[in-house]
């Protein structure tokens, strides 16, 4: 999902027709541009995700770190890092619920710690590690933790379990084989209307060394 | 894995095995895309702007100072765009009735003048940025006159009551009559006079929303004459044809769009306002237009299940014999009806002698609609506390009075199986019921108090008739389309399970396509716990089809393909086709605090044979946690002096965590009828029917106190234990 080339006519489509350019969205650009050439970790924002057509909106130059690639973007002093990583970045896996830090579907980890993205503003986020649920499986092979969620049919309508996912990956960096009472208190921020409670703590439980055999 | 018990049946090669979704390493990775996850070039954003009055005339909306605002695009309002929703005010399960919708004398627009309650929708924006969108609903300037409002469903039936719609406040029934819905069987007057004994009691329960994870959204887009909606629908099939008759279109003129979709229980059947206001939009704007609802908007704008008050009288011999069952119920469904009102339950007994009389009310609360078996929790949580007092109160042992007098095989009343005394038997004794209840309700010392409670029934799945089409190609690969959507309980994999036992080969050599009207014939939708037994049955007979065209003309060769299709109406002869469950609910309540906490959960089921034990688990582990919530937490409080809506949301509505959840041991009696998918019957709703009246007997018999409200909240527990 993440793009790391600038697509200049996906930009056009993004813009209200009849309404120029900014010189202040140019220059954005034009810097994020230039930072490609100097460095190649960085990544960005594909234009037609962005939502920065509000030219009056103070903005924040910010470089941060999602799933171990460094970005150097200009976010809205008003967006949440849940509308950074969603809709700037292009990383939808994590899922907005309320809005509000009521359900934790927006769970990310902000160096290695669980948040609600949607509860974090993006400028806050200048500097951090984020993790998200696309940062999880690497080259294509799940974390014991995914592959435990998967067999024990941990997801229902799934749009609860990435959050479930950043949680428990943060009890399991630090505790690697909890109880399930310590699996429910690690993901107590974490509501699942399904309900599939029973079988998200015995997915990481199962996860856990002491799950594994 | 916790997995189910399972007694009855042995596993075919297939279906009863535990089976991984298909999709399950997307739900895993974040590769699911959901609705608000498509982009599509040029896309805007929508909000829509709400009445924060209860009962209020629109004299005027000035949109002016919204316009003028740079990114929005437009702003629609009643004025502007007076579309019909067309089920967004009908009565009763006949939602899908197009005559119906004609015929129904409340119409529901997309915006409403007078605005009904507070959340009613009043316009939208669109904006080339949804904070820009945001901001442009506080530029709006609407002048109200506010009117009278009422809450209660009682006080809307009084003559001097606000009028909500002007025949009054009582819904009309599918023939626009103004009378309740009354179901009359035998004599009652007869079967009191033949009772030794009579109890009186009065219930209420709660509004509870459905609080899917995913708000509403939809995203809509034009091709010319073409509307194609990203939305997440209980129902592609039904959501194109609503949406296109409420616009003015042929059904081939919508695509309706729902690839994952993040829950729903009932909140997402049909078409939705919010299909509509985002196809007006993206018509006016000539722009992708995705709709955003927020927490607030879904709590407010969509539905949940209705509130009602329930009266009961009960006859019953000195032996035990209930001889007469007389309810009278009200039912509040906000200003708009969006399903019957219905209050179940009655029908799970035997006795001769019925009268049942349901009065759906409008008031100027939120709109009630479908919520996971609409009618039954609430509806069994009144008949089950009833007959569990008259248990105590003669001495007899509630499981022992249920066997007494519930509903069995009648000579006139045939079933295809029966299973309820198994079903009861069996949790009695898994659960361990002697040695749980207390014989004497309350008579734990100490402030903390243990009981257990039971409750039982039946249930039958809605009927309607799908499409199947199965294809193979040379490569003897099978693509199997189906219009179902996967809206949590695993549908897709369900399909797949079903023709690859009916094909005969593996699942892994069939493709499921589903979730694209363009792509998928007609399916009923996920709705009334159907789409396993009619949806699936006809996958089974395309794959038959299928099979006879091999059989006739051999495996295709090269480019060609051979296509098995079949629009099956499925029938049971005659015969009435139920699941059974019983459920078994141990709870300690701290009489000092006003806290209860379910200790231990037994639930018996025989939804026929089970296609995937794992996913069947879940369905009834999930319904039966959000059956305790309902038992315990979940209302939507209102302030009577403002009409106010107090506790929407999840925090206020103290919906369950990981910590409040006890472990559900879950057993399935598994049997082959002869109908349905190899015997599937349905099983999607019934596990949330039997929760709230179990946790309630539950707490009557640790604490001796009968509690007559739900949800059972620590104000009310305290307030029955101190009088």
């Amino acid at each position: 999902m993440n793009s790391d080339s600038f697509d200049p006519a996906a930009d056009k489509r993004a813009v209200e027709p009849g309404t120029p350019e900014s010189p202040s969205r140019r220059e954005f650009l034009e810097t994020t541009g230039a930072t490609v050439a100097a460095s190649a970790v960085v990544s960005f924002a594909t234009p037609a995700m962005a939502q920065s057509t509000d030219t009056d909106a103070p903005r924040t130059a910010i470089a941060v770190s999602v799933n171990g690639v460094r970005h150097e973007i200009e976010v809205e002093d008003r967006w949440t890092l849940a509308e950074l990583l969603r809709d700037a970045i292009g990383l939808t896996g994590t899922k907005i619920g309320c809005d509000r830090s009521e359900c934790g579907a927006c769970t990310v980890l902000m160096n290695g710690a669980p948040v609600y993205s949607c509860s974090q503003l993006a400028v806050w986020a200048d500097g951090a590690e984020i993790r998200t649920v696309e940062g999880l499986a690497r080259n294509g092979q799940l974390t014991p933790l995914q592959q435990a969620f998967v067999d024990n049919n941990a997801p229902q309508c799934g749009f609860c379990t990435s959050g479930q996912l950043m949680s428990a990956t943060a009890l399991l960096a630090a505790n690697p084989s909890p109880s399930a009472d310590e699996a429910r208190a690690a993901l107590v921020g974490n509501l699942c209307r399904c309900s599939n409670y029973n079988a998200i703590v015995e997915a990481v439980v199962a996860a856990g060394e002491g799950g594994a055999a | 894995m916790t997995q189910p018990t399972r007694i009855g049946l042995e596993p075919l090669e297939t279906i009863g095995n535990d089976t991984p979704r298909i999709d399950a390493v997307e739900r895993v990775t974040g590769a699911a895309q959901f609705t608000r996850d498509v982009k599509l070039p040029g896309m805007v954003y929508a909000r829509v702007l709400r009445s924060p009055h209860p009962h209020a005339r629109i004299v005027s909306i000035d949109v002016s100072a919204a316009m003028a605002l740079p990114g929005v695009l437009d702003v629609i309002t009643h004025v502007t765009s007076p579309i019909v929703w067309g089920s967004g005010c009908v009565s009763g399960g006949r939602q899908y009735n197009d005559p119906i919708k004609d015929a129904t004398i409340h119409r529901r627009y997309i915006f409403n003048n007078p605005v009904r309650c507070v959340g009613d929708s009043v316009a939208a924006v669109a904006a080339t940025d949804r904070n820009i969108a945001e901001a442009a609903l506080e530029l709006i300037e609407v002048e109200y006159e506010e009117l009278p409002f009422v809450l209660e469903p009682e006080e809307a039936l009084a003559d001097d009551a606000p009028r909500i719609w002007p025949e009054g406040n009582m819904c009309p029934d599918t023939r626009n009559r103004f009378e309740p819905m009354t179901s009359r069987i035998g004599d009652v007057e007869a079967g009191f006079a033949e009772a030794d004994r009579i109890f009186e009691q009065r219930y209420e329960t709660g509004f509870v929303h459905n609080a899917q994870m995913e708000p509403r959204c939809a995203l809509a887009t034009w091709e010319g004459d073409k509307l194609t909606l990203y939305t997440p629908s209980q129902g592609i099939s039904n959501c194109r044809h609503d949406t296109a008759r409420d616009l003015g279109l042929q059904d081939h003129q919508v695509r309706i769009i729902a690839q994952y979709m993040g829950g729903g229980f009932g909140n997402k059947n049909q078409n939705q306002d919010a299909d509509l206001i985002a196809a007006e939009l993206s018509r006016r704007v000539d722009r992708p237009v995705m709709l955003e609802y927020t927490r607030r908007d879904d709590w407010l704008g969509v539905h949940g299940r209705w509130p009602t008050v329930q009266e009961y009288r009960v006859g019953v011999k000195d032996d035990g014999t209930v001889t007469a069952m007389q309810m009278r119920g009200y039912s509040g469904m906000g200003p708009y009806r969006k399903n019957s009102g219905g209050i179940s339950g009655m029908d799970y007994y035997a006795c001769p002698n019925r009268l049942r009389e349901i009065y759906p009310v409008y008031t100027n609360r939120t709109t009630s609609g479908n919520f996971r078996a609409p009618s039954d929790p609430h509806g069994v949580y009144g008949v089950e506390s009833i007959m569990d007092d008259i248990a105590y109160e003669m001495g007899i042992d509630p499981v022992e009075f249920a066997l007494r007098n519930m509903r069995r095989p009648t000579e006139e009343m045939q079933f295809t199986n029966y299973s309820l005394e198994e079903v009861i038997t069996t949790g009695a004794e898994q659960f361990d019921w002697q040695a749980r209840r207390r014989v004497q309700p309350g008579s734990d010392e100490g402030p903390l108090k243990r009981g257990a409670g039971f409750s039982f029934m039946m249930f039958r799945a809605g009927l309607g008739t799908s499409s199947a089409v199965v294809r193979v190609d040379s490569q003897g690969q099978y693509t199997l389309y189906v219009g179902v959507t996967d809206i949590g309980p695993g549908a897709k994999t369900t399909m797949g399970m079903i023709a690859a036992e009916a094909l005969g080969v593996p699942l892994s050599q069939v493709e499921v396509v589903w979730g694209d009207t363009d792509r998928t014939p007609y399916s009923v939708g996920e709705s009334g716990s159907r789409t396993t037994i009619m949806t699936g049955y006809a996958v089974v007979q395309a794959a038959e089809n299928l099979k006879q065209q091999i059989a006739d003309r051999g495996m295709p060769d090269g480019a060609d393909v051979l296509i098995g299709t079949a629009t099956p109406v499925p029938t049971t002869d005659g015969l009435i086709r139920q699941c059974f469950a019983a459920h078994f609910v141990e709870v300690e309540v701290d009489t000092s605090m006003g806290t209860t906490r379910v200790l231990k959960y037994t639930a018996v089921h025989e939804s026929g044979r089970i296609i995937n034990p794992t996913t069947a688990r879940d369905q009834i582990r999930g319904a039966a946690i959000q059956g305790i919530g309902q038992a315990l937490h979940e209302d939507l409080l209102y302030d009577p002096r403002n009409g106010q809506p107090l506790s929407p949301g999840y925090y206020r509505g103290r919906h369950l965590t990981h910590q409040d959840i006890p472990d559900i041991d879950v057993t399935f009696i598994e049997t082959d009828d002869g109908y349905g998918p190899f015997g599937a019957k349905t099983a999607g709703e019934s596990g949330i029917i039997l929760a709230p009246a179990a946790v309630a007997n539950a707490v009557a018999n640790a604490t001796g106190r009968r509690m007559r409200s739900l949800p059972i909240t620590r104000d009310k527990l305290l307030q029955e234990v101190s009088a």
